[in-house]
Parts: structure tokens; sequence; C-alpha cells
């Protein structure tokens, strides 16, 4: 069953809380066979993203607006419960922020791998215990040791790989990670990163990596999306976002990043605090509480995605630059 | 100034009744914070580091060794003498979520700690008062917007600052910030750091500053002491940059190589060092702690352990038979 890395286009995507959007009109591309990392602070919307591609969102979290199109699967936002549990794990693979707490603790990793295949009706189960031995394996670990453990019996680093194998093991092709390193040190995190690059330049797969940490994306990820406050203000390849970041939150964060090496004073925290859904404004930019590019035109107009070369950024103060 | 000379501390495991394994936490630990210093200890989880905190704070006991607080040592003192001592040394814990009682308003917070210094003190109810305020303006809020209010009101940066503020209290001499900001919103975290290194500057106190994210050590003041940790073994010891940049240890080195470069703006080293393998802990047959995972071991590294020390050429003290600089640490690209 050779497949192919899908693509996925996400597109005028609003997921609503109570009617308080999380995520707001929100569009972004995965082209096939890449590695795209989302950036976001606590609250911005990056894990509701996530879920979206499952048609996961939890109640009384709702899909308001927009489509989510993956290749050879369809719109998943339109799809009913039965249909979409059968792509879950099949064709997407999911591994979850906390895979250090996301197994069950009842039960042996092997059990809840024939778990996985009986519910997703696999009949060659001794196949499956195969496959995924040999992806434990190939992540540097004893794969029937590690099936006879109980979650407990497993350092941190060796779940997170659990819950790769997990997620991959009935030959999804399209990945998504929800903060796959957190809670890791720094060797061990090195090496899951390590793992994430590689399995996913084997099997052929369309990853997308969220995170708190630009870090994390800056090492695996071909794409960044920042978002913040719900909206995604700026994406495009990491190396250049990195380098030149257009909006002024990209540059905030990246400027408060710790760094190893260079001048300490060019370091600097970001003022202000990043916004809760309650308080996320409801018109204007969501960022410009905390922008020193602030203008009139940012209070009561929500700036707009528009593309300036490999780059998209939301941002009025870009715009009148471009425009210049 | 704290000091800590030869600091032992054995766990031993619960459960198997037969099999009484033990788990060596600190193998004999030396220290020195100056007074308005800042230390760092640096680490892997499990390596010793929170434990070692701990016991400066005097939150936990150890076996062998002596703690040293203004020249007087802990061991000649009976517990109870021990306690004003321990209470100028303040803990931050790493959640700021759990570290605040949820029913009581920030100003609630703080009284309760304040009531005891007035009483102390001989001052009265309007000291509290001014010294809540003042407190809290100290760690960069706003005392009017901030008093009255509840954890929950408030960000995981501002509930930070709240933990910070309830130290300072009790006038600390040391403020003992155990992954003080790994919690904290990635946008707001030099924040915190700058105010620790602030707080060193205006107040004197002395901060230690525990973490597995080496560069944020860097933050709390670049005159500070690094101590890295291995298996309860200090492994490198030095100002805090000459270890950054120059790391001789292996062990140092893998971890610097660890550290995400953001590709675009950084260039990685050229020599990175990756351990051969995991952190295996069951390991221990003589020989240096970390030979199993070097890359560079030789037969000596696992027959004999070096001790933490000085060679030639070399700054800092490492206990390595084999020091050696490599090109490890990612630099700023020029240019941009």
């Amino acid at each position: 069953m050779s497949k192919q890395a899908p693509g996925v286009r996400i597109d005028g995507l609003t997921v609503t809380y109570n009617n308080l959007p999380a995520v707001r009109n929100v569009s972004l591309e995965l082209p096939p066979g890449t590695i795209t990392g989302i950036v976001g602070e606590s609250g911005s919307g990056k894990s509701t993203l996530a879920l979206s591609l499952l048609n996961a969102v939890q109640p009384p979290g709702r899909i308001a607006a927009g489509s989510v199109e993956i290749d050879e699967i369809g719109n998943v936002v339109e799809f009913a419960a039965e249909q979409i549990r059968r792509v879950r794990g099949s064709q997407i693979g999911y591994v979850f922020q906390a895979a250090q707490n996301s197994l069950n603790p009842l039960k042996t990793v092997g059990k809840q791998l024939l778990d996985l295949g009986r519910s997703h009706g696999v009949e060659d189960l001794r196949g499956l215990v195969r496959d995924a031995k040999d992806l434990l394996g190939r992540m540097g670990l004893d794969g029937a040791r590690v099936l006879d453990s109980h979650q407990h019996e497993l350092s941190g680093g060796m779940r997170q790989r659990v819950g790769i194998m997990l997620a991959l093991v009935l030959n999804a092709h399209l990945v998504v990670l929800d903060e796959p390193t957190t809670a890791l040190d720094m060797i061990t995190q090195s090496t899951i990163l390590k793992i994430i690059r590689e399995v996913h330049e084997e099997r052929g797969l369309t990853t997308l990596v969220i995170t708190h940490d630009i870090g994390v994306v800056a090492e695996v990820a071909d794409r960044l999306a920042v978002m913040y406050g719900g909206r995604l203000v700026e994406q495009g390849p990491t190396r250049e976002v990195l380098a030149s970041p257009q909006h002024p939150y990209t540059r905030g964060l990246i400027r408060a990043i710790p760094r190893l090496t260079g001048d300490i004073d060019e370091a600097q925290a970001l003022p202000g605090r990043p916004p809760t859904l309650a308080t996320v404004p409801a018109e204007g930019c969501v960022f410009r509480e905390r922008c020193p590019l602030r203008m009139d035109v940012c209070d009561t107009v929500d700036p707009a995605a528009e593309a300036y070369g490999t780059r998209i950024v939301a941002c009025h103060a870009v715009k009148v630059k471009e425009h210049a | 100034m704290i000091t800590g000379t030869g600091i032992v501390k054995t766990f031993k495991q619960r459960g198997n009744v037969l099999d009484k394994r033990e788990v060596r936490a600190l193998r004999g630990v030396d220290f020195s914070i100056p007074k308005g210093g800042a230390a760092s200890f640096i680490g892997e989880s499990g390596c010793g580091k929170t434990t070692l905190g701990r016991i400066i704070a005097g939150l936990e006991t150890h076996d062998e060794g002596e703690i040293v607080i203004d020249d007087v040592a802990m061991s000649s003192l009976k517990p109870k003498a021990r306690q004003p001592y321990f209470r100028r040394i303040q803990m931050i814990h790493q959640d700021p979520y759990s570290a605040l009682n949820p029913t009581r308003t920030i100003f609630q917070t703080l009284q309760a700690p304040l009531r005891l210094r007035a009483r102390q003190t001989g001052r009265d109810g309007k000291w509290i008062d001014e010294r809540a305020s003042e407190v809290l303006s100290l760690v960069g809020l706003d005392p009017g917007s901030v008093l009255g209010r509840y954890p929950h009101q408030l960000s995981g940066g501002m509930r930070q600052r709240v933990v910070i503020a309830r130290a300072l209290t009790v006038d600390p001499e040391m403020l003992v910030a155990d992954e003080a900001v790994s919690m904290i919103d990635v946008s707001l975290r030099l924040g915190i750091l700058a105010l620790l290194k602030d707080l060193r500057e205006r107040l004197g106190v002395a901060v230690l500053f525990i973490t597995h994210d080496v560069a944020t050590a860097r933050y709390i003041g670049d005159d500070g002491d690094l101590y890295v940790i291995y298996r309860g073994q200090v492994i490198e010891h030095g100002k805090v940059d000459t270890v950054i940049s120059d790391p001789v240890h292996p062990y140092t080195q893998s971890l610097l190589s660890a550290i995400p470069v953001l590709h675009g703006l950084e260039q990685p080293g050229t020599q990175p060092v990756v351990p051969l393998s995991g952190l295996d802990e069951s390991l221990s047959d003589g020989g240096c702690l970390f030979a199993r995972r070097c890359p560079f071991h030789t037969e000596r590294c696992t027959s004999e352990l070096p001790a933490l020390g000085r060679s030639e050429g070399v700054p800092q003290e490492h206990a390595c038979f084999y020091p050696e600089r490599r090109d490890v640490v990612a630099r700023p690209m020029s240019g941009v």
C-alpha cells in the first residue's frame, strides 16, 4: 500500500469556543512531503488549529467556518463522526502534547497497539506488531521490550517515541505532532527531532509540528507559521523567516529567545502579555497592544494576510512599507 | 556567602524489600555562592540539581558534607536554630500556577509573611500595607491593579513575579530559582530573567538558578558561576561565559551541541558532540560516570574516576582526563 504524502489546504478556518474565536480566518497550505512548524504562545490557538485537521475540536469548541481539504481524503470539516474516526490513525497520525501521559497506565504498549489495530479493522495483527517493532527499532529502541512495558517503565524520551510509533504504525502519511519535545531534556530533544526528520523523509510524510519553541521549528521545519491571538500573522520558509522576520510579533519573538552567544543586551522580552480568549480584541489587529509599529488603522481594521514573495504577512505596517 | 563542601545525598528506593537499591543523587558536591552573586546549576533531569537546590534551601537533608551560611556551619546548629538561616534562602518554583493559593488575593498572599516579619521587627499594620506595595513595585507590577486580584486573573509571567515578590517579603539573602521560567510564555521569559538580574543589582540578593536550558543561565548575570552536574557529580565549573563558549568536558559539549540552532540566524558549531547512547542510571562500574556515553572514552576512563580539578591552559575546573576544546556552540551569522 504505497501511499503518497498528501497535501493539505486549510482555508478561512475559524474555530470558536462559546462564540469566542480561538482560531480566526486562518489559511495555511501544507505542501506534500514538507514539515511545517506552527509557533505560538499559550492561547494562540495553535493546538486548536492542529485538532481541526482531525476534526477533533472538543465541544464547546466548534469549527464555525472554513475548510480543511486533505488530498485523497477530502474536506474533513464536513465528515461525519464514523467517517472521521476511520481516517484518524489510519491516514492522519496524531502525537499528542502529553505523550508522556497519553498512554494507558494499566496496559502494556503492546496491548494498546493491538487495541489500535482492532479498532481500525486490521486483520494481520502479527504484521502490525512486526511493523511496530521495526519502527521502534528504527528509533533506537528495543521493540520487543518496549511492547512488553507499561508506560511507567519507560523514560520520557521513550514514551515520546512510542507516541510517534502509534501515530505511524497504521501507515498514516499525514502526521501532526503537538509539542513533541516539551518536558524533555536537551539531549533527548535533539535525538527526537533527528528521529522526526529521518522518519519524515524515509516514510514520505507530510508533517505538522506544533510548538511554543522556535528552536524546535528551526531544527526540523521547512516552513514556519507564526500564530498570535488566533491569527496566523506570518508564514514562509523557515530560514527566511528567521533571518528576516517581517511581522513585528515574529521579530519580537525571535529577539526574546535566550541565546548562547552574542550580545546579552540584544535579547529583549516583549512588553505586555499574550491575549487570552476573553481578552483578544474583537476588531482590529490582535497584536496592536504590544506592537511598536501601531498605527490608527490597527485599532479598527484586522489586517488581511497578504503575500510578499515567498512570505505571507498580516500587518498594516508591513503593507505600508512594501507599497512605499 | 553560602558554601557547600562534599555534599552527598543518597535516596533509598522504596518497594523491593530484599533488594534495596540506592540512588546516589549527589556524590560529593562543592559549591560557593558569594553575597549578591549568581550561580547556575545545569544538567538533565535526574542529575541531582534540584535536590542540591532543595538542600541549600533547607528543604531536604543531606547525608554527608557541610553547608556554611555566613560563616556558620549548619551541622553545628540544632534544626530549630537553622531556621532563621534557611528562611533567608527563598525558593522560586517552576510552576507559578500551583505556587499561589487560588482562594487568596495577592494582598492576602503577601500579608501572611509580612505579618510575621512585622511581629519580628515590631512594626504595625500600616507598614505591612506599604511593604506589600513596595515588593510588588520591585518586581515590576503595579500594586494598585494587582493587590486586589486573584491568581487566576494574572498571566503566568505576572504570577511568577508575585511569587518572587512573596519571596522578597522576608528580605532574603538568596533566591533559589528552580526552572523558574520554563513554564512562562516565551515572549515573557527574558523579562523574568532580567528581573532576577535586576534584583541582584538593586537589592544585593544572590541568585541560584537551576535549569536544563543552558542559554538562560547567561541572563541572570555574566559574572556568575556555572556548575554542570552529571549524575550527581559536578563535571565542569567556571565562569558562565567561559564554560558556555569554551567547554572542555565532552558532556558539557554534548549538552551545548543539543541546543537547537536557529538556521538562518546562526551557524552551527563544526564539531558537535553526540552521546553514544541514552542515559542509563544503572551503569556504575567505577570509572568516569559519562564514559559509556562518551565518544572519546579510553580504557582509563572506564576504570578510574576523574575528580573535579584544574589542568594547564584551561581556566575552568573540569572532571575529565582528556579536556579538549571543541567547536560545538552555534554562532550568530555575520551580517545578520
